[in-house]
């Protein structure tokens, strides 16, 4: 019995160590150099090469990143011409949680074909430690480094009408959250693509049973509710058969929950998790976006 | 890649745990001690792997036909939540011979969060058919159980359609001088698809999960 007391002794002052938190964060930290259009690894979308860039248009940079005084280098891509972010209209884009920006990179490729190649400018991030990003990956380092991308397009003379922010997965949560709670911009418009309602439906999917999410993470991203926030307008797509983050648990949810003054949704019928692009087909997708690009209040 | 966010399969602690129910009740006054080792099974990097979960119980005959037994689910304890079960053995049918029986376990299995102060409580109901065999009264049995869910909403006020969790179970017991080790398998969650959810179970036919555990009991006190 001694034993047994000493073991759940031992389990009571471990308690609240253990957490799912960290389980969120997949990157991918091994790269020397971002490849971009050189990138040979596995990517999440295959495009051809009608839709490269002009490399002159590719800038690979960092950012500095201060949450609550822990500064960090973060790096970023932005495709466009920088001296234009005072006239262009720009999209945020803030990837998912594995992996780092050559994974994603056919994606930010995608939004820089819009309209024609260039038309609108694309900013991505690799959060703390994704990629070359220093640091380690956190809720509230999403929300900080995210934040330090829009502090850098104001500093270049971006303005919120010209703002768009696009999180897909993991990075709907910065996304929505920026869009809701205001921080250095007020993007003008919103774009979820998979997004999850929050940690308890996942932990809800998996078992099955009505279990409270605290049981198991202390994330606080609630998508579902923070949308209700949001008054901007708001573009969804999400695939039919995405096994990871059910359509249906977590998007419908999530969509439903929008109440603001225009939205869209695209559900795109056999997408998965990752490939919703590649499903729709790349120039209804390109369109599907640049129809909500150019949509007016 | 994706899929590493699979472990929060670690919410299927109710399912998975493998709760520290009797299948033959105990003589009057007669204890047990039981730790179990095992969990569902999951494809994890193209492979199937079991989610490694564990528990300790204690059991004792209240009278003839009639145990009680509790447990600790250590590996949620682990992660700042108190997870009990505690449920009742009672025999329904036995044999003269005492080798052939039917056990009834009701049960309440509760989990308490230490770090978000929520609270969850499952009704369980098992009913376990066994058959002792052999020289060293080795033990086979099967069972039917399932948990009941009493949320009837699910997060955003959505509709919980999931009222049972069902399970089937096999076990096998080898008997020893002092020690007892069982090897069961379950087959959970049978009535629903695994398909297009956060985790990749394995499953047949594409339903519910499939577990394996391994368990150490010893009997003491017998009066």
């Amino acid at each position: 019995m001694k034993k047994l007391a000493l073991l759940l002794t031992s389990g009571l002052l471990l308690s609240s160590c253990l957490r799912m938190d960290s389980l969120l964060f997949n990157p991918d930290d091994s790269i020397t150099e971002y490849l971009l259009d050189d990138f040979d690894g596995e990517t999440e979308i295959d495009l051809d090469g009608s839709y490269d860039l002009p490399d002159s248009t590719e800038h690979v940079f960092t950012l500095t990143s201060d949450l609550e005084g822990d500064l960090a280098s973060i790096y970023a891509v932005y495709v466009g011409d920088i001296s234009r972010i005072a006239t262009d209209t720009v999209i945020l884009y803030l990837h998912g949680n594995a992996g780092h920006l050559d994974y994603y990179w056919p994606r930010i490729k995608l939004l820089a074909n819009v309209g024609s190649k260039n038309r609108f400018g694309v900013l991505a991030i690799d959060y703390r430690g994704y990629g070359l990003s220093e640091g380690d990956p956190s809720e509230d380092a999403l929300y900080e480094d995210s934040d330090a991308a829009l502090r850098w397009l104001k500093e270049n003379g971006l303005t919120d009408d010209r703002l768009i922010i696009y999180g897909f997965s993991m990075g709907t949560a910065p996304a929505t959250e920026l869009m809701a709670n205001k921080r250095s911009m007020q993007p003008s418009k919103l774009m979820l693509e998979a997004p999850f309602a929050s940690d308890e439906v996942m932990v809800q999917d998996a078992s099955g049973l009505s279990l409270p999410g605290s049981f198991f993470t202390s994330l606080e991203i609630n998508n579902a509710e923070e949308i209700a926030k949001i008054n901007e307008p708001f573009f969804w797509i999400h695939g039919t058969a995405d096994s990871f983050l059910s359509i249906e648990t977590h998007g419908e949810v999530v969509y439903k929950n929008y109440d603001g003054v225009y939205s869209t949704a695209y559900r795109v019928e056999g997408g998965e998790h990752i490939d919703v692009p590649a499903i729709m087909g790349y120039d209804a997708y390109v369109e599907a976006v640049l129809e909500f690009l150019e949509y007016t209040p | 890649m994706y899929r590493y966010i699979a472990l929060l399969v670690v919410s299927t602690f109710l399912m998975s745990c493998n709760s520290t129910r009797v299948v033959k009740t105990l003589d009057k006054g007669e204890q047990q001690i039981t730790g179990s080792f095992g969990g569902p099974a999951i494809i994890f990097g193209g492979a199937p792997i079991p989610i490694p979960l564990s528990s300790v119980g204690y059991a004792v005959g209240l009278d003839t036909g009639l145990t009680f037994a509790g447990g600790v689910h250590t590996t949620s304890l682990l992660f700042g939540n108190a997870e009990v079960d505690l449920n009742m053995g009672i025999n329904a049918f036995k044999t003269k011979s005492n080798k052939f029986g039917i056990t009834v376990s009701p049960g309440l299995h509760m989990i308490y969060g230490f770090n978000g102060g929520d609270f969850s409580i499952y009704p369980q109901l098992e009913g376990i058919a066994w058959k002792e065999y052999g020289n060293k009264n080795n033990l086979i049995f099967g069972g039917l159980g399932t948990w009941v869910e009493l949320d009837r909403e699910k997060a955003y006020g959505e509709v919980q359609e999931h009222e049972l969790m069902p399970y089937i179970t096999l076990r096998h017991q080898f008997t020893g001088q002092k020690w007892n080790f069982q090897l069961e398998a379950r087959y959970i969650g049978f009535t629903y698809p695994n398909e297009n959810i956060v985790v990749d179970y394995l499953g047949p036919f594409s339903t519910g999960t499939s577990g394996v555990y391994f368990g150490i009991s010893r009997k003491f006190g017998k009066k």
